[in-house]
């Protein structure tokens, strides 16, 4: 139950995972008040101050006017921070936030993959994706080993980057498999025992029982 | 005005370009701190970065301590721009700057999409894209600038990190577009509003970045007529 003197938020965004999955989780966790609305698009683009989703609206008790921002990062660091799930000291942080970069260039080349006209492109766009996901995962690996292989990337509690990653494996496992399913022929195979083990520790989060699961249940992905 | 020399000092590795590589320069120019270049051979010196990619920032203590590699342009920018006193600590005044650098993020990318697709249609397609966001850009950013007082800076009353991003973001279009795009800044100057002149006029005339800020061009003399 969130408290008395809280905000209140309200995520306005598309009913899919993409970029307001990290944010509907962080919002979990934080366990505050939030709604979610799904505008008419693009018939409300020009009524967002940037033209693009997410918008994160924050509406205080005291009457304050609304706080509004904007671009999925920024709306993901600002409530990380402001609830306890980045660090305050700014290496650790920093060291968390390249996480988001990390992902996100996996998943534009895949997309890229997605968008490709020609075989030959396609054949080139794949494979540019085989090798980021691959080194991407490797390093994961290695980064959960030396957190003592608790299912964490960082510390002992849920994090940030944890949020991130995870949305991430949930982005190729559940959103892409579903127009792309070889994406999984990729994606599987690079499932190692310590990546398992943190997607299991993620989405079983107490802090975000109320809905982690409502985007698909990613663990019965990877362990089919 | 030498560093100080407790301070740490830095290593950026990047390109010679201006692209994502600017505003770390621009930013540990205005830190005052003592730095350097690296231009990695490319892509040979591709897998020797933690995660093939530039830029990287090294961080290198006084005390001993091993160094700090940060990857990854915008989580180096807001490492240092969060160090150096260049974003508030207020988190609500912090995130209003941050937002600005990924809109100008997100447009910078439609342009490179512009670059690279090989097909017409497509080229078309991001170009046009590129050009909405610029002209929300600018227009965003010219109410801000009036909102806070014409002074030719975003927010408060010294440099900070979106008045750094946002000169970077058109000296990229102006100056560093033109290989891709040549009429480009004759595409932007007649966009420009005063108060966005101002900026940029104010920006580059900052004390804090003389050490460097010319030396990728001269961004005033490139959008007068």
């Amino acid at each position: 139950m969130a408290a008395a003197n809280a905000p209140s938020y309200t995520l306005r965004y598309f009913k899919v995972i993409g970029r307001g999955e990290p944010i509907r989780l962080l919002l979990t966790a934080a366990n505050v008040e939030w709604t979610e609305e799904h505008p008419k698009w693009p018939q409300e683009k020009s009524n967002q101050p940037f033209g693009t989703l997410p918008v994160l609206i924050e509406k205080r008790t005291d009457g304050s006017p609304d706080f509004v921002i904007c671009e999925s990062g920024s709306i993901e660091r600002y409530l990380a921070r402001i609830y306890g799930f980045l660090p305050a000291d700014l290496k650790q942080a920093a060291l968390q936030e390249q996480v988001r970069d990390q992902v996100t260039d996996v998943v534009t080349a895949f997309v890229g993959y997605m968008e490709a006209a020609s075989e030959e492109d396609k054949k080139a766009k794949l494979e540019s994706f085989d090798e980021l996901l691959d080194r991407f995962m490797t390093v994961q690996t290695k980064h959960i080993q030396s957190n003592g292989n608790t299912g964490r990337l960082f510390g002992d509690s849920l994090s940030y980057a944890d949020i991130l990653t995870y949305v991430f494996y949930k982005i190729m496992g559940i959103e892409f498999a579903k127009y792309k399913p070889e994406i999984m022929d990729y994606l599987k195979p690079k499932l190692t025992p310590e990546i398992i083990k943190f997607i299991f520790t993620v989405e079983a989060e107490p802090k975000l029982a109320k809905n982690v699961l409502k985007s698909g249940n990613l663990s019965a992905v990877v362990s089919a | 005005m030498s560093a100080d020399s407790d301070k740490p000092s830095y290593v950026l590795r990047y390109f010679d370009a201006i692209g994502y590589g600017e505003s770390i320069r621009l930013l540990l120019t205005a830190a005052n701190v003592e730095w350097t270049e690296e231009r990695p051979e490319w892509p040979r010196e591709k897998p020797n970065q933690p995660f093939g990619r530039l830029p990287v920032l090294i961080e290198k203590s006084t005390d001993g301590s091993p160094e700090f590699l940060i990857c990854e342009s915008g989580s180096v920018e807001r490492y240092l721009a969060r160090t150096y006193g260049f974003l508030p600590t207020d988190l609500k005044k912090a995130a209003l700057q941050e937002q600005i650098r990924d809109q100008l993020i997100d447009a910078i990318v439609a342009f490179t999409g512009f670059v690279r697709d090989i097909h017409d249609e497509d080229k078309n397609a991001k170009l046009k894209t590129f050009e909405e966001m610029l002209d929300k850009i600018i227009a965003i950013q010219t109410k801000n600038l009036k909102s806070n007082g014409n002074t030719g800076r975003l927010f408060g009353d010294s440099l900070s990190y979106a008045d750094i991003a946002t000169y970077v973001f058109f000296k990229n279009v102006a100056i560093g577009f033109v290989k891709f795009k040549a009429d480009i800044a004759d595409y932007l100057k007649p966009k420009l509003t005063p108060e966005i002149i101002k900026l940029i006029s104010t920006v580059e005339t900052d004390p804090k970045l003389a050490k460097n800020v010319l030396k990728s061009g001269n961004l005033v003399a490139a959008i007068s007529a």
